[in-house]
């Protein structure tokens, strides 16, 4: 299969009160296209680090970030938004629908956001009925719990059909009946959407569903299963 | 307890700095008023003091009683007047000046025991003046000695240089009262030892009586005690006269309303004691307790918006800081702390920036109460004349009550979140209600009752007229319509704002672009959190327009209309002698002749640029149609000197003033007349009228124009009749010329008409008076009068409270604007993250931030500018008639002044652009990473 990410000699240093402090020490991976990675660590382990600058929200202090072939390290801040708009999907830890926009405008808005102008209902309700959602489009999030909260965000992040998803502890604040769930959810887009998803977690049991394991520790790769 | 106060004010400091702003402005503010208040009645008493001084020459403050202890009564009466005028000054506690004291024994005859040829029998009074010898000079002899007695046991007396003359005595002589006997039954002997003139004539001292003292015999004061008065009192009719002046600057505003109680008491209950007349300054402090009364009604009224919008902004803010604090709150509450020690907490924290703001308020309190007092116009601080701005009861009751407010509107709100817990939190953010007052239409019923009141008195003016004149204050009602009405409107503008998105958004739905998508959902389901600030800005701005306006039209046609009244920059009429004195004399009957003063010394007028002679008679008789006469004012000019010396705005006339004079100038026998000649009395140029001066020497003109105005002229009067009902009259003019008026009149008594010179004041008039020995009959000064125009503690009283209004509120209004602002990106900033972790631009974010800003500032400033607007045209002028003196003469015209615009949107615009700076240094600074993170804490 074609690799999709290539990530080389990543390194993160942080400057902090009294010196530095290194987060990620020359990390190297690739992710092939279509699959489930998990990052996988303890907090504090560089997983987030990694994370953010592979979806391009972040720098290296040094190393490369290849997404298609393209470093995504050289692009410009305009080029890096563009392609966070276009081409990444993301899902946060912590809710992160628009308080003031219901589930189908929530979902609208990554549409709108990707500059996709056709056929933006029937996609929005495609998107909403896989994650589950078919008959509460119309609720506002502080109408709905964590999960489902969690779930319009999946829909949201595959509505304007990205290549990559990005899911920082999507699980974090789910009970492990609900964070299966999702998972679920995640293996079954991967097919189905031929989207390449890597989302981190520090959740052991949900170790088995990813096609691909990458684990940190200390900011340094201690394994890479396949 | 104090601990976690202290900890939480500091985390959260820029929040209790606003708090804190908010309650030195509002203790400064309301401690301002009453300080201003009493400063300025202390001012305005002193000037009615010093003005009745100046213009009677007498002392204002002074007490006089008479009585008379008629004999076989006994003494009992003076001791009760003296137990009762020597506790005067304590009783009314003011600082005495003098305390006079004249006793006499009724007019007697006596006889010289020196058996004088010339000498028949005389009639003296015997008395005594209490500290004679301070008083006087002795002419001749000496003063008596100390115990009054000779050593033949004759009462030794001295005399007036007036009593000398009239009653022919000598000093050394000896008298013998033919009547009064001594207690041993000796006939009563007065020995004169000097004879003495006033050291100073016009010594309050002397006016103890209207008598010249020709007949009186001075002993003295004890022995005259001892002889006449107490047991031996039943024996004589005794006079008494008391006199007292006491220190009218040692009266303060606030012992005006006990002193004029107590002077009435013992105008009413002096009776049985004596006469007391009634005091000049008891007639001065009622006068001006009806001023104060008006005044402190008006001010009181002007000052009430600012204090709400104070009050609102503390809400605004404590509200905002209980918002941020609203999750600490309710999980404090979740863990067991009760309510009562949440609510503890929170006033604590209350009382303590109160209390910070009381020290700091105080000191700011009076200076602003300076500034308030130096307005001389809508935001200019001209005045110079000193405020003396004290720490009265009234400003420590009114800081007390300025602090007790500010506690209660910052712990209030924590009533609410105290009871709160996060189950209660969660819930309450569900819910989306309207807020009350669109429920209820509170801005349809504000609306709909200012119309009622702009309406109703559109309809009374003449009542708002009669109201002024009789005294009365600013009607409140008419000012609550005022405000009601931009209130209303204001809400209004609120309800009408989230419509006009919901329609810009749903015209585009499809087409908005994410960032603009995404800031019209905010403003349409969040909308209602920025309708306070919102609200803020409206009413700011339209109050801060209207009231520039009222207060700029209330002073510049006050001015203007005492500029119109004056004439000329200043006008002299001289006290003419006549041939009457010499005619009397003579007794034959002559024809009044004046004599006329020397006119050459007015070129020694150094500051005048020109002068000229104007005949002005307010007494003429003028025919008016048909046979019958009225009485109006008869004016003789030289058009061309007069032209020079005066001038009118053609805009009051219907031809311009210099055609009109020409006119005049070249018909000889022509006359000007009021437009009333026309408009009421049928008369066209070309008729003849005629008309007498109060001499009764008529003439006649042919009417060659009418005017609507005329230098110095007053077109009407507003007089209240018995009854309070307003009677209003127009007044009559003619203007013929100087000449013709000279030759059918003879010498006529003018005044003279001077223009100053650009830059000069008018000290040179009055010196120049002085080196002249002018007669003055009558003069006008026009800056004079302009200055106390501007120091009228009404109109500057309402213009400073009006500017401090403004000032106060603009700087709430910048400080409130930011800080909402500020919060709510702060609370937003996860959202923005997520957005931008999403791949929207900064640009965007920043559009979107600009987006709101336009819905929220943009909008509430236009909103304001089109209510302030209107408010000023609808109910200026009402309020100009509240204020417009009896003589307002001028048409009133509504005055703005486009600086005041300038300033009050230029402070809005600075305001605007430091929020976008603020802005924009918040989204560019904005980490996304970090901002993610945010969320997850």
């Amino acid at each position: 299969m074609k690799k999709l990410i290539e990530i080389s000699h990543v390194n993160r240093v942080f400057s902090i009160v009294g010196g530095e402090f290194q987060a990620l020490k020359d990390i190297n991976a690739s992710i092939e296209e279509g699959t489930l990675t998990i990052l996988k660590g303890r907090s504090g382990s560089g997983k987030t680090t990694l994370m953010n600058i592979a979806s391009a929200l972040d720098f290296p202090t040094s190393g490369t970030v290849c997404i298609g072939g393209n470093d995504i390290t050289k692009m410009s801040e305009t080029e890096r938004e563009n392609m966070r708009r276009r081409d990444f999907g993301f899902v946060f830890q912590a809710v992160s629908l628009i308080p003031t926009m219901n589930a189908f405008q929530n979902v609208e808005f990554s549409l709108r956001m990707a500059g996709i102008k056709d056929n933006r209902k029937e996609r929005v309700e495609e998107c909403l009925k896989r994650v589950g959602l078919g008959s509460r489009m119309k609720h506002m999030p502080s109408e709905m719990s964590g999960g489902e909260q969690q779930r319009v965000a999946i829909a949201r992040a595959i509505a304007h059909h990205p290549r990559i998803l990005f899911a920082d502890e999507p699980t974090a604040e789910l009970d492990s009946s609900m964070a299966a769930e999702v998972v679920r959810m995640f293996q079954e887009i991967t097919r189905e959407e031929h989207l390449t998803i890597l989302m981190t977690t520090h959740d052991t049991g949900l170790m088995d569903a990813g096609d691909m394991v990458i684990e940190l520790q200390n900011g340094e790769q201690i394994c890479q299963t396949q | 307890m104090l601990g976690i106060m202290l900890q939480k004010l500091w985390h959260k400091k820029w929040m209790a700095f606003s708090l804190l702003l908010g309650i030195i402005l509002l203790i400064a503010t309301a401690v301002s008023f009453p300080m201003y208040r009493d400063a300025v009645y202390n001012r305005m008493l002193q000037d009615e003091f010093q003005q009745y001084l100046s213009e009677n020459a007498q002392w204002p403050t002074e007490n006089k009683m008479l009585m008379v202890s008629k004999k076989d009564v006994g003494g009992k009466a003076i001791s009760k007047m003296e137990a009762f005028t020597e506790g005067l000054f304590e009783e009314l506690q003011v600082v005495g000046k003098d305390n006079i004291r004249y006793y006499s024994l009724a007019k007697a005859g006596v006889h010289s025991l020196m058996n004088r040829s010339d000498l028949s029998e005389v009639e003296v009074r015997l008395g005594y003046l209490s500290d004679l010898s301070e008083h006087v000079s002795i002419l001749s002899g000496s003063m008596y000695s100390e115990n009054g007695l000779t050593d033949a046991g004759e009462i030794e007396v001295v005399i007036s240089e007036d009593a000398m003359v009239h009653l022919n005595l000598l000093v050394g002589e000896t008298l013998e009262y033919d009547e009064f006997k001594t207690s041993d039954g000796s006939k009563v002997r007065l020995k004169i030892v000097g004879v003495f003139r006033e050291k100073d004539s016009n010594d309050f001292y002397w006016e103890i009586s209207s008598d010249s003292f020709e007949n009186d015999c001075f002993m003295q004061e004890d022995l005259f005690q001892t002889y006449f008065t107490g047991e031996n009192a039943g024996n004589y009719t005794i006079t008494c006269s008391y006199a007292s002046q006491f220190e009218y600057d040692s009266i303060d505003a606030s012992d005006v309303d006990s002193l004029v109680k107590k002077t009435g008491y013992l105008l009413n209950e002096s009776s049985y004691r004596g006469t007391m007349s009634r005091p000049a300054y008891y007639d001065i402090l009622e006068t001006f307790q009806a001023k104060q009364k008006r005044i402190d009604a008006t001010l009181f009224i002007l000052q009430i918006p600012v204090l709400i919008l104070l009050g609102a902004f503390l809400l605004m803010i404590s509200g905002q800081m209980y918002e941020m604090e609203r999750n600490e709150i309710s999980v404090i509450k979740s863990r067991g702390a009760s309510r009562g020690q949440i609510f503890r907490l929170y006033l604590y924290q209350s009382i303590f920036l109160a209390g910070i703001g009381c020290a700091a308020g105080l000191p700011l309190g009076s200076i602003f109460c300076k500034l308030l007092g130096s307005a001389d116009n809508f935001l200019q601080f001209g005045l110079t004349r000193k405020l003396d701005a004290r720490y009265t009861l009234d400003v420590i009751l009114y800081a007390v009550a300025a602090f007790i407010a500010c506690v209660l509107m910052i712990t209030l709100p924590a009533i609410r979140h105290s009871r709160m817990t996060i189950v209660n939190l969660k819930q309450q953010n569900a819910i989306k209600k309207k807020s009350w007052w669109e429920t209820c239409f509170l801005d349809i019923i504000f609306l709909g009752v200012s119309v009622y009141g702009y309406y109703n008195y559109r309809n009374h003016t003449a009542e708002l007229t009669e109201r002024v004149l009789q005294g009365k204050a600013l009607d409140p009602l008419l000012y609550i319509s005022s405000s009601l009405f931009i209130l209303g409107a204001g809400l209004l503008v609120l309800r009408i704002v989230p419509l006009l998105v919901k329609g810009i958004f749903s015209l585009a739905k499809k087409w908005w672009s994410p960032a603009g998508y995404a800031s019209l959902m905010e403003i349409i389901k969040n909308g209602r959190k920025q309708q306070f600030i919102m609200l803020f800005l409206i009413l700011t701005l339209s109050l801060g327009m209207f009231h520039a306006t009222v207060a700029r039209t209330i002073m510049q046609n006050a001015r203007d209309n005492e500029a119109y009244l004056a004439g000329a920059d200043l006008v002299l009429q001289e006290a003419w002698s006549t041939n009457a004195s010499f005619a009397s004399q003579t007794g034959q009957v002559e024809e009044k002749q004046y004599i006329e003063p020397d006119f050459g010394k007015y070129n020694a007028l150094t500051g005048a640029e020109s002068f000229t002679k104007v005949i002005v008679d307010r007494d003429a008789t003028i025919q008016i149609g048909d046979g019958s006469y009225d009485t109006g004012t008869l004016m003789g000019i030289h058009t061309k000197e007069f032209g020079e010396n005066t001038s009118l705005s053609d805009s009051l006339l219907s031809e311009p003033y210099h055609q009109l004079l020409n006119k005049l100038a070249v018909t000889p026998d022509g006359v000007l007349v009021s437009k009333n000649f026309s408009t009421d009395y049928g008369m066209k140029e070309g008729d003849v009228i005629l008309f007498k001066n109060k001499d009764q020497k008529e003439a006649r003109g042919t009417i060659v124009g009418f005017v609507d105005y005329w230098p110095g002229f007053s077109t009407r009067s507003i007089l209240l009749n018995e009854e309070g009902k307003m009677r209003e009259t127009n007044n009559l003019l003619v203007v013929a010329n100087y000449a013709s008026l000279g030759q059918k009149f003879g010498v006529t008594p003018y005044q003279v008409w001077i223009r100053v010179k650009d830059g000069y004041d008018t000290d040179f008039f009055y010196d120049w008076i002085e080196e002249n020995d002018v007669p003055v009959k009558y003069y006008v000064d026009r800056s004079k009068q302009l200055s106390k125009v501007m120091e009228d503690p009404l109109l500057q009283g309402t213009n400073g409270v009006l500017t401090m209004s403004f000032l106060v509120t603009i700087l709430l209004c910048a400080a409130g604007y930011l800080i909402y602002w500020v919060m709510s990106i702060r609370q937003r900033e996860m959202m923005f993250g997520v957005l931008r972790a999403c791949g929207m631009h900064k640009g965007e974010i920043f559009r979107m931030l600009i987006m709101e800003q336009f819905f929220s500032g943009f909008l509430s400033i236009a909103a304001g500018f089109g209510i302030g607007k209107a408010a000023s045209n609808l109910f200026t002028e009402m309020f100009e008639t509240a204020y417009a003196a009896a003589d307002q003469t001028l048409p009133i015209k509504l005055v703005t002044s486009a600086g005041d615009l300038v300033q009050l949107y230029g402070v809005t615009g600075i305001v605007m652009i430091v929020c976008l700076v603020i802005l924009t240094a918040i989204v560019f600074k904005m980490n996304i990473a970090k901002a993610l993170k945010l969320g997850e804490e």
